[in-house]
C-alpha cells in the first residue's frame, strides 16, 4: 500500500534525503569496541590504585600527573574512572544477560505453555512494569539491604518486561508462519521448532533489546548509586563518584562530576545507537 | 463500549493489587522492625510488643496485607520516624513543589519535542535530521542528576546566568499565598508579577534536566509516528487537492501523530515522578523527591515505599483512563482485546 503511494509521489527536487551509511553498525561498534579497550586497557596503561589516598594532593587539578585530578580523599580520579568504567560494564553486562535468561525464558512459557500460563505471567509482568523502573529497582535494593549487587538484582527484575513481552510477542509472530506449520504437519517435535525456526528469528529481535538494556542498566545503576542504593564509599563507582563530587561542583571542582557523568554519557549513547542501528538493519530487513 | 471499561477496570484492579503486593513484600522484608524503629533504641521490649500488636505485626501475613491495603485506600500511610510526622502531611505539603517541576518539564519536553519533530518532517536535510536525533540520542543517554549539576557549573557559577541551587524562590522571597501551591500560577493570580518571574527563573534550570528523558522519548515516538503518516494514502490526497506541504502536516499529520503519544501518559508521568527523585536533590528543590532521597539516606523508607507504590497507582490509573479516552476517540479500538 505504501510502496503504491510512493510510486506516485511526485519528484522532490532539491529536496536531500540524507544517504544512511553503507555500514550502519559501524560506527556504534567502534565506539563499543573503543570504551571497552579504553577502560579495561587503560587499567594496564595507567595502573595507579583507585583506592590509594594521597593527603599531599587532596582536590588537586587534572595535570601531568593526575590528569583527571585528585578526590577530595586524593585518590587519582582517572584510576577510579577506570575502575568505575570496569564496574560499571561488567555489572551492566551481567544485569543485561541475567534479565535476557529470565525475560526470555518467562516470554516463551508464556506464549507456549498455555493461555493459563499466559494470563498469570503476564499479569505478573503487567504489575512489575507498572513501576517507574528505577523506581522499582529502589524498591527491591532497599528490601535486601542495599548495596551494589542488590541494585542490580534491582535492576534486573525491572528489565523483565521488556525482555518477556518482546519475546512472547516475537514467538507468537513467528509461531503464525507457515513454515512453522509445515515443520508441525510433517511431525517436528516443539523443542526442534524452537530451536531451530523460531530461535533464530527472536535471535535478532532480543539482540536490539539486549544492547539498549545495556545502556539503561548503566544509567540506572549510577541513577541509585547516586541516591545511596547502589555502590557503597569507597567503591569507584560512576554515580557514587558523582555524588562524592556534588559537593564540590561549585566551589570549581569541577572535575569530580564531569568525568565519570562523561563515562556514562559515552557508554549508555554507544549501547543506545548500536541498538537504534541494528533495529533499522532489521527493519530493512523485513521490509516493513 | 461498557464491556471495555469494565475489563479495563477488572485489569487495573488486579495490576494495583499487584504492585501493593509488591509494594508489602518490599516493606516486610526491609530490614528492621517497624515497631522499634518507631519508638527508637532505648524503648522498652514491652513497650515495643505492645507496639507490635497496636500496628498487627503480630498477625498472619495475609491479614497484614489487607490491612496495608486498607489503610493505603484509606490514606494512612505510616509515620516517617526520622521526620516524627504522617507520611500523608509529610507528601502532602512537598507534592505541590514537585506537581509545579513536573508540570514545566513536560511543557519543556512537549513543546521541544512537537518543534523538533515538525522541523525534521518538514525540512528533511541531514541538518534537520541529524540535529534533532542527536539532541533526542544525548537526551536519552544522560545521567538527569548530572546534567543538572553540570547546567549548574556553567549556568550558575561560571556564567551566573542561572540562580543557585537555592529551591523555588530567591532567599527571603516569601511564597505567593494560593490556592493551588504552584508558586508561578498563585503569583500570576495574585497579581504578582515579580514573584511570578523570580519562581518562572528558579524553574529553568531543573525543568530542562528533568524533562529531557521525557523529551528524548516524545521526540522519537513524534518523528516515527509523522514518518510512518506521511507515505499514507490519505497524506497524498491532501497533497492532490492542492494543499501545501506545511497544511498537510499540520492539518492532517499532525492531529494523526499526536493521538498515539496519549497513550504513552502512563510512561511520561512514571519518567517524570522518577526523575524527580534524582533531580530535586541537585537543586534542592523541597518537593517529593527530594523527601524520598532524604528517607533513603536517613534510612526511613516509610516515605520512599509509599512514593514508589504511588507512582505505580498514578502508572495504572493513567493508562485505564488513557485507553478509555483513546477508546472514545477512535472507535476501532472500542473491543475488548487490543487487535494485533
Amino acid at each position: 500500500m505504501s510502496g503504491g503511494a510512493k510510486a506516485l509521489r511526485p519528484e522532490r527536487g532539491k529536496r536531500h534525503v540524507p544517504k544512511r551509511a553503507s555500514r550502519p553498525l559501524l560506527f556504534p561498534s567502534a565506539l563499543c569496541v573503543a570504551l571497552v579497550v579504553l577502560v579495561f586497557g587503560g587499567g594496564l596503561v595507567w595502573p595507579v590504585d583507585p583506592l590509594a589516598m594521597d593527603f599531599t594532593a587532596v582536590l588537586a587539578p587534572p595535570s601531568l600527573t593526575h590528569p583527571m585530578g585528585t578526590d577530595a580523599a586524593g585518590r587519582d580520579v582517572l584510576a577510579r574512572f577506570l575502575a568505575g568504567g570496569r564496574l560499571s560494564l561488567i555489572v551492566g553486562g551481567a544485569v543485561m544477560i541475567g534479565g535476557l535468561v529470565v525475560g526470555a525464558l518467562t516470554g516463551l512459557a508464556a506464549a507456549r505453555a498455555g493461555r493459563a500460563v499466559d494470563l498469570v505471567v503476564m499479569r505478573l509482568i503487567d504489575g512489575i512494569a507498572a513501576f517507574p523502573p528505577i523506581l522499582l529497582a529502589m524498591a527491591v535494593a532497599i528490601g535486601l539491604g542495599g548495596g551494589l549487587w542488590t541494585a542490580a538484582l534491582g535492576v534486573a527484575i525491572s528489565t523483565l518486561p521488556f525482555y518477556a513481552r518482546l519475546m512472547r510477542s516475537e514467538v507468537l509472530r513467528v509461531q503464525s508462519y507457515p513454515f512453522v506449520e509445515a515443520a508441525e504437519t510433517m511431525g517436528a517435535r516443539s523443542g526442534f521448532i524452537l530451536a531451530w525456526h523460531i530461535g533464530p528469528h527472536a535471535a535478532s529481535t532480543m539482540l536490539v533489546q539486549c544492547a539498549s538494556v545495556f545502556g539503561y542498566a548503566i544509567i540506572t545503576l549510577a541513577g541509585l548509586g547516586f541516591v545511596g542504593l547502589g555502590a557503597r564509599i569507597p567503591t569507584p563507582e560512576w554515580g557514587l563518584m558523582i555524588t562524592e563530587g556534588m559537593q564540590y561542583a561549585l566551589t570549581g571542582q569541577w572535575w569530580l562530576t564531569v568525568f565519570p557523568g562523561l563515562g556514562i554519557l559515552a557508554a549508555v549513547v554507544a549501547a543506545n545507537l548500536f541498538a537504534d542501528r541494528l533495529a533499522d538493519v532489521l527493519r530493512g530487513r523485513r521490509g516493513a | 463500549m461498557l464491556r471495555l471499561v469494565l475489563a479495563r477496570v477488572v485489569t487495573s484492579a488486579l495490576a494495583l493489587i499487584g504492585a501493593a503486593a509488591f509494594a508489602f513484600i518490599a516493606l516486610r522484608i526491609a530490614p528492621g522492625d517497624p515497631a522499634r524503629l518507631t519508638l527508637g533504641a532505648f524503648a522498652t521490649d514491652e513497650a515495643i510488643a505492645a507496639l507490635r500488636a497496636e500496628m498487627g505485626l503480630n498477625r498472619a501475613l495475609p491479614v497484614q496485607f489487607w490491612i496495608y491495603l486498607r489503610d493505603f485506600l484509606a490514606g494512612d500511610w505510616g509515620r516517617s520516624y526520622s521526620l516524627g510526622q504522617p507520611v500523608s502531611v509529610l507528601l502532602g505539603a512537598r507534592f505541590p513543589a514537585t506537581l509545579e517541576l513536573g508540570l514545566y518539564a513536560f511543557v519543556f519536553a512537549f513543546l521541544s519535542a512537537l518543534g523538533l519533530a515538525l522541523w525534521s518532517a518538514q525540512r528533511r536535510t541531514v541538518l534537520a535530521e541529524g540535529v534533532p536525533r542527536s539532541m533526542a540520542l544525548f537526551a536519552l543517554g544522560v545521567p538527569q542528576f548530572w546534567f543538572g549539576l553540570v547546567s549548574l557549573m556553567i549556568g550558575f557559577e561560571l556564567l551566573g546566568l542561572f540562580p543557585g541551587p537555592v529551591g523555588r524562590l530567591p532567599p527571603g522571597m516569601a511564597a505567593p499565598e494560593g490556592p493551588t501551591g504552584l508558586y508561578t500560577i498563585d503569583a500570576l493570580l495574585a497579581g504578582n508579577l515579580t514573584s511570578f518571574l523570580a519562581a518562572l527563573y528558579h524553574l529553568i534550570l531543573p525543568a530542562v534536566a528533568l524533562g529531557l528523558l521525557p523529551f528524548g522519548f516524545l521526540y522519537r515516538l513524534l518523528r516515527a509516528n509523522l514518518a510512518d503518516m506521511s507515505d499514507a494514502p490519505f497524506a497524498l490526497v491532501a497533497r492532490a487537492h492542492g494543499q501545501s506541504r506545511l497544511r498537510v502536516l499540520l492539518g492532517t499529520l499532525l492531529p494523526n501523530a499526536i493521538i498515539p503519544t496519549l497513550t504513552a501518559s502512563g510512561l511520561i508521568f512514571g519518567q517524570l515522578l522518577a526523575g524527580s527523585v534524582l533531580v530535586e536533590r541537585v537543586f534542592n528543590w523541597p518537593g517529593a523527591g527530594a523527601l524520598v532521597t532524604q528517607g533513603v539516606l536517613a534510612q526511613d523508607y516509610s516515605v520512599v515505599q509509599t512514593f514508589i507504590l504511588l507512582s505505580a497507582v498514578v502508572f495504572i490509573v493513567t493508562n485505564l483512563i488513557v485507553d478509555i479516552v483513546a477508546a472514545l476517540i477512535d472507535p476501532r479500538l472500542k473491543t475488548v482485546e487490543p487487535r494485533r
